[in-house]
């Protein structure tokens, strides 16, 4: 393809890739502001009402969910449009159903005062005790069906794209490398083949999770109409965890993409590298059963597959991506930028962050540790040092300017990542600290015994967000600027 | 101009006449079958929704392709539009209300062995293969969520949705449409995966083999 042609079908959507890494930042930022209003005030810095603080958590979590996966959307699309061609329309009609989405779901927490926890998890919605309406319950799920609607399109504009360009989800996938006698040359580009087994997975996940939306829809609707409620915690937990992972899985695109340009090594698409995508196409439809260790109802099998898996998962991950880039990385000279450093320490960050979720996945642990901080002190881990790392990376080189790409890493670019590291470990090791000390997670009101680690964690969190907020402005200025990509 | 978009447009062509034929014959044979046993198929929820309503949607797609054995001129945008059209009719008659109503009124029971046969089964034989690969898409993806959601109303309903059938039968085909919801995943997911034969190294030649 000409160099014409490239720029022909790659500039309207790589301008529309930039508006959306500029809106996921400026939202990440302002959950981040909610975030630490939140630990603020369960340390008692702040005097909050509990019912404020459930529609602050209730609006982080679905904030920061969706704009995870908003900004993961927003880096394969853009690294994707390298290999095939895509529908600007298709991502167009995306961006607009999730911003639509978007607006449901705010007026449905700051309007409605709906709290009902982002997992919306049956019959919450229904029962608020008169909290809020179920007319916010109902904008709130709308919101996320609008939202998924718009997965959708953009999985079948992804799809359509990879199977008109390397025939069928298989081969996108280096099936015929690994299980058929093509040669490991003819294998897709790495960004080809983790594409492919996000949109099948979170495909899935999605048609799941619109299901069980509608379903809890009408039972908000005529109460008459009783969900099973394990079967409807079931589907909840797969969609939720499936989508989540799958904005990382996204996100990981712009590691594959970006760190060859450093080192001058091109990221190949192995035969270790196609296995472990196969794995954790099966990994992350498998494994959502950890979700539900304390549903002693749950058939046993499905347990202890949950468990096994939780250890298998950490495997193509730890044992693939983290490795391999430390491979590359080895011996490689260049200098180092803000990019660069955020995407490794992206990637540390998320292999890390396994670690404690891997533990959290045993049953015996679960027991004990299922309702700590313990577990928002693992996801935070892998989604604010991994995934959120991984995007203002990705932020930082497409306005990366040419005089900066030859002076390296400034003075604020080190303050920035400093503030960043520092921050983010110190803000999410408080609540593993937390968790380990039988603190209980999404309480609004916390005893005086436990204010030491919410303050320190606000801090910490004060620096994440300094860092954060000075590069959305960093970012936003910088796209003033003619970057050429 | 309706002359002109339905001209032949391959040299076998009377071969295509004559399955064409065939085609409208088993058209009315099977339209004459539903008619007769339209009673017993009309029994049970189950066998009046999965059986029938279907059944009448072949008889039109039947009587299309016999109709226009060498298919429509038909722009992709008019394809769109008639596709659409034919879900607007799903839609219609996947209300119980109608279904009921048809049970009890001769008039929507005339316009359910009408409408489906022509705006249903025709307008989709006639218009699917021509429609955005991206719409196509998005409505599979539409009809195994909606089937899950069917399945949802008709095992959990806490009275009965059509007054003329029993909550037993309502909850039977509540299961039918989970697994036929299954069932059309695998059917329309797995060949995704294989490697279609038009493609070659420059890519698939046309993008009606993608969905």
């Amino acid at each position: 393809m000409s160099q014409a042609e490239n720029t022909k079908h790659l500039t309207p959507q790589a301008g529309l890739v930039k508006l959306t890494m500029l809106i996921s930042g400026a939202v990440f930022a302002l959950m981040m502001l909610i975030g630490v209003v939140m630990r603020a005030s369960q340390g008692g810095l702040l005097d909050m009402e509990p019912d404020l603080f459930y529609q602050l958590l209730t609006t982080h979590g679905a904030g920061m969910v969706g704009t995870a996966g908003l900004s993961g959307a927003g880096i394969m699309w853009y690294f994707l449009g390298r290999h095939v061609n895509l529908s600007a329309k298709m991502y167009i009609g995306f961006l607009a159903l999730f911003l639509i989405g978007v607006v449901f779901i705010l007026v449905s927490t700051f309007v409605g005062h709906f709290g009902g926890m982002w997992t919306f998890l049956y019959p919450l919605p229904a029962m608020s005790a008169g909290a809020w309406e179920p007319w916010a319950a109902a904008a709130f799920m709308l919101g996320y069906v609008f939202i998924g609607v718009g997965f959708l399109l953009y999985y079948l504009a992804v799809g359509v794209a990879i199977i008109k360009k390397y025939g069928g989800l298989g081969r996108a996938l280096g099936w015929h490398v690994v299980f058929g006698k093509a040669d490991v040359t003819e294998a897709p580009p790495p960004t080809v083949i983790a594409a492919a087994a996000v949109t099948i997975f979170n495909t899935l996940g999605i048609v799941v999770g619109a299901a069980v939306l509608v379903a809890s829809l009408v039972n908000l609707l005529v109460p008459g109409f009783v969900v099973d409620a394990l079967l409807a915690k079931n589907m909840i937990f797969f969609f939720g965890h499936v989508f989540i992972n799958a904005s990382i899985y996204m996100a990981v695109i712009a590691v594959y993409e970006l760190i060859p340009e450093y080192t001058g090594k091109k990221w190949k698409s192995s035969k270790a590298f196609i296995l472990a995508w196969s794995a954790i196409l099966l990994f992350v439809i498998a494994v959502y059963p950890h979700h539900l260790l304390q549903d002693m109802v749950m058939p046993a099998w499905m347990l202890v597959m949950g468990q096994i898996i939780s250890y298998l998962s950490g495997v193509p991950l730890l044992a693939v991506t983290a490795f391999s880039m430390c491979v590359y990385l080895h011996g490689s000279k260049f200098k180092w930028d803000l990019a660069s450093s955020l995407l490794v320490l992206a990637v540390a960050g998320w292999s890390i962050g396994a670690i404690p979720a891997i533990i959290d996945g045993m049953v015996v642990v679960n027991q004990v540790m299922h309702n700590t901080q313990w577990v928002p002190g693992h996801f935070h881990i892998y989604l604010l040092i991994g995934e959120v790392g991984m995007s203002f990376g990705f932020m930082a080189w497409l306005v990366k300017s040419k005089s900066q790409k030859q002076s390296g890493m400034g003075a604020m670019d080190k303050l920035l990542l400093t503030s960043f590291a520092a921050g983010g470990a110190g803000f999410t090791l408080m609540f593993l600290v937390s968790g380990a000390l039988s603190v209980p997670r999404r309480w609004a009101v916390h005893m005086p015994e436990w204010f030491l680690q919410d303050r320190l964690a606000t801090i910490f969190a004060l620096l994440v967000v300094f860092s954060i907020l000075t590069q959305v402005i960093r970012y936003a200025t910088g796209l003033s600027r003619n970057t050429a990509k | 101009m309706i002359l002109t978009a339905f001209s032949p447009r391959s040299a076998n062509h009377k071969v295509r006449t004559r399955y064409g034929i065939l085609a409208i014959i088993s058209a009315c044979i099977l339209l004459l079958i539903l008619v007769v046993f339209r009673r017993a198929l009309e029994a049970t929820p189950a066998t009046h929704m999965v059986l029938l309503l279907p059944a009448l949607a072949y008889v039109g797609a039947l009587f299309a392709k016999g109709m226009l054995p060498n298919g429509v001129n038909i722009s992709e945008a008019n394809a769109n539009a008639v596709t659409c059209a034919s879900v607007w009719a799903i839609f219609f008659w996947m209300l119980p209300r109608y279904i009921d109503a048809s049970l009890v009124s001769p008039w929507v029971d005339l316009l359910k062995f009408t409408s489906i046969p022509i705006i249903i089964g025709g307008g989709l034989a006639l218009s699917w293969r021509k429609t955005n690969p991206y719409l196509r898409g998005f409505l599979q993806a539409n009809a195994l969520s909606m089937l899950g959601v069917l399945a949802f109303l008709y095992t959990y309903a806490p009275v009965r949705i059509c007054n003329s059938y029993l909550v037993s039968d309502q909850k039977a085909l509540g299961g039918i449409f989970l697994g036929i919801a299954a069932a059309l995943s695998i059917y329309w997911c797995l060949p995704l995966f294989l490697c279609p034969k038009n493609f070659n190294k420059k890519g698939l030649s046309t993008n009606n083999a993608i969905t």
